[in-house]
């Protein structure tokens, strides 16, 4: 395991390793980096994505990326982590590294607004008719919006009464 | 049960029929709906009762809403429901689409289902037993009875309110309304 | 006389059909291990079905259903049952195997009114499956009508009087059972309700019947179990005279027909096709042939 992060830093310089636990380690890289990081991955044996994650740091304004790799043939589970500016994110695609990154991608872009460039289909996937910011940003008040939305509409029998009067 | 009570079919064949042939349609929303094949097989047989489950809306008169609604569901339930041929019956089942349940502060989950369509009776419980599936089902026969099982008349009579409900939340829609939309429309 | 029987015996038939129906769901269930619905179930279902409010989608869509059932019931004037046969002195057994592509016709010329993707596919499975049994079928009725020398249905069952039944003799021993093992595929019934799969295409050609067409064409259905049924019963058991005793042979026959029904899974199309004209049609032929030979 302390081999794979000093390979990794011998090839590229600005990445860091922190092991885990027994079989899980994490790799911190730049922007720039990560989709080298993710290749040469791939090449020496991690090559299934399993995963693709976006956690909120407001009061840092950024979005930290988190890419899960593992590998059929070991029990070592890799996060490659990195940290991308808040305001107007947009970060290069991983489909050409990986087929499947395009559906977490889509998921990400439509919960945390994450703009995935080079990615074909970002459509909306679980939302319907949406219209305030994407709820998954720590700055989305969501009681607000249930309230506006679900606990505004009067229900069936203050429609009546309404109506009546 | 008054299903063998011959004076009661000759007197009023329209509600006994409805009471004793309550066909469901297979529309499973959530977690809800691994409470239903128990139901209809052999460990508590609902077809003794006249329930059996039916492919297609055309055909059924009971909807059983089993679990949390999100708002891509409730464009296929009302749907669903819009197709039903009349009268039909309408169950919420598990706390979830009575007030939210454990999604009351969701962003995409609706909690209260009867302010998008009509609903006759309600199951609580998180989940609720597959008995309470039969009290919900005598409930219901004790309403059709009374002439109380009147959500599809709410719905028709109140077109406005719950087809206003559904735009605001999901803009225009993309199926053009079931009944003319005006104050006070009344065609029996 | 002649014309009160144009009233009874569809009546007849239709009573028969439903009781079968009920009697079929209780078996199931039974088999199941379940306490099933009550023996009048069908006719509850019937009594909602005609009190929905329905959907048309167009004239066709009504005109097909009611072709189907018209063609059905016209087909029941033609089958002898209980010392009762309307039609009997025009064309017995080969008008027979005209109509019986009645129903179906109409189904699918309802169903293109429907517009509806499932309606399609169960159609097209419909004929395909009907394409299966009707090469055994015409090839059973063949044997018999050569067999009697007749194509009348009334003569083929007056010569089997005195229980030289046909199924029990020798050259048509083939076709009888050959009949047996189509009466699932005619009846729509598993192993062959490919057409009307509830579960892979919400119950196919049904899929847009609701309420009075529902109700129209369960009483199709209660139809043509009888029908069905009471041919095998008029070819290889000799028929009868007495309502009765042609009531007890059919139920004898149907009950058969529903334990296949109970435990054996659907054939996908192309398997029910294969099976059917492998055996069944092999069976037909050889009897085919004996009776020609003798």
């Amino acid at each position: 395991m302390d081999k794979l992060v000093g390979l990794l830093k011998g090839i590229f310089k600005d990445t860091d390793g922190e092991s885990l636990g027994k079989n899980r380690l994490r790799v911190t890289a730049p922007r720039g980096s990560v989709l080298a990081v993710l290749d040469y991955l791939k090449a020496s044996g991690f090559y299934q994505l399993k995963s693709i994650s976006c956690v909120d740091w407001m009061d840092e304004n950024e979005f930290e990326l988190v890419y899960h790799v593992a590998s059929m043939e070991s029990p070592l589970h890799l996060m490659v982590k990195t940290r991308i500016a808040r305001d107007n994110a947009t970060f290069p695609t991983a489909i050409p590294i990986f087929k499947n990154a395009g559906i977490f991608e889509r998921e990400i872009h439509e919960l945390f607004g994450v703009e995935f460039e080079g990615n074909p289909d970002l459509a909306p996937l679980f939302l319907e008719n949406w219209k305030e910011i994407p709820p998954f940003r720590k700055d989305f008040n969501m009681r607000e919006y249930v309230k506006e939305t679900y606990d505004s509409i009067p229900s069936f029998e203050e429609y009546q009464w309404q109506k009546e009067n | 049960m008054d299903r063998n009570n011959l004076i009661k079919w000759l007197k009023e064949p329209k509600k006994m029929g409805n009471k004793y042939s309550l066909w469901a349609v297979y529309f499973s929303t959530a977690c809800g709906v691994i409470e239903v094949p128990p139901v209809l097989t052999s460990r508590w047989d609902a077809e003794r009762f006249g329930i059996i489950p039916v492919a297609t809306p055309r055909q059924a008169n009971l909807f059983l809403i089993t679990g949390y609604v999100t708002t891509k569901t409730l464009k296929a339930i009302i749907r669903t429901y819009e197709q039903m041929a009349e009268p039909k019956y309408t169950i919420g089942f598990g706390s979830c689409p009575i007030n939210g349940g454990m999604y009351w502060d969701s962003y995409n989950t609706i909690k209260h289902l009867d302010k998008y369509i009509p609903v006759d009776g309600w199951i609580a419980g998180c989940m609720p037993r597959p008995e309470a599936i039969f009290i919900g089902v005598t409930k219901l026969w004790g309403m059709i009875d009374k002439g109380l099982a009147t959500g599809y008349i709410r719905y028709r009579e109140n077109y406005d309110y719950y087809r206003g409900n559904q735009e605001k939340l999901f803009g225009s829609m993309e199926w053009p309304p079931l009944y003319t939309l005006k104050e006070g429309t009344n065609d029996g | 006389m002649k014309l009160a029987e144009f009233i009874i015996s569809p009546i007849l038939a239709f009573i028969i059909g439903i009781f079968l129906m009920g009697l079929s769901r209780r078996i199931m269930a039974r088999i199941h291990r379940r306490y099933g619905p009550p023996l009048m179930q069908p006719v509850i279902d019937l009594v909602k079905l005609f009190s929905q409010r329905t959907v048309s989608h167009g004239p066709i869509f009504d005109i097909g259903v009611i072709l189907s059932l018209a063609g059905t019931i016209a087909l029941i004037l033609f089958i002898p049952f209980g010392g009762m046969c309307p039609l009997e002195a025009s064309g017995g057994l080969l008008v027979i195997l005209y109509i019986m592509l009645f129903a179906p016709l109409g189904l699918a010329l309802s169903g293109g009114e429907g517009a509806n993707p499932n309606i399609s596919i169960g159609i097209s499975r419909k004929f395909i499956l009907s394409l299966g049994y009707e090469v055994p079928f015409i090839l059973i009725v063949l044997a018999v009508m050569t067999y009697y020398h007749t194509i009348s249905a009334v003569d083929v069952v007056k010569a089997q009087s005195s229980f030289h039944w046909a199924l029990f003799s020798l050259p048509l021993f083939l076709p009888g059972l050959a009949y047996i093992l189509i009466i699932p595929a005619m009846l729509g019934i598993r192993p062959f309700d490919l057409a009307s799969a509830p579960q892979e295409i919400s119950s196919g050609p049904m899929a847009e019947y609701g309420g009075k067409y529902l109700a129209l064409a369960e009483i199709e259905h209660a139809f043509s179990i009888f029908i069905t049924i009471a041919l095998f019963v008029d070819m290889f058991l000799g028929g009868s005279g007495n309502v009765v005793y042609f009531f007890l042979k059919v139920l004898v026959v149907f009950i058969i027909g529903l334990l296949i029904n109970a435990v054996f899974p659907r054939f996908r199309t192309e398997q029910a096709v294969k099976f059917l004209w492998k055996w069944p049609s092999v069976m037909a032929l050889a009897g085919l042939v004996i009776v020609l030979a003798i």
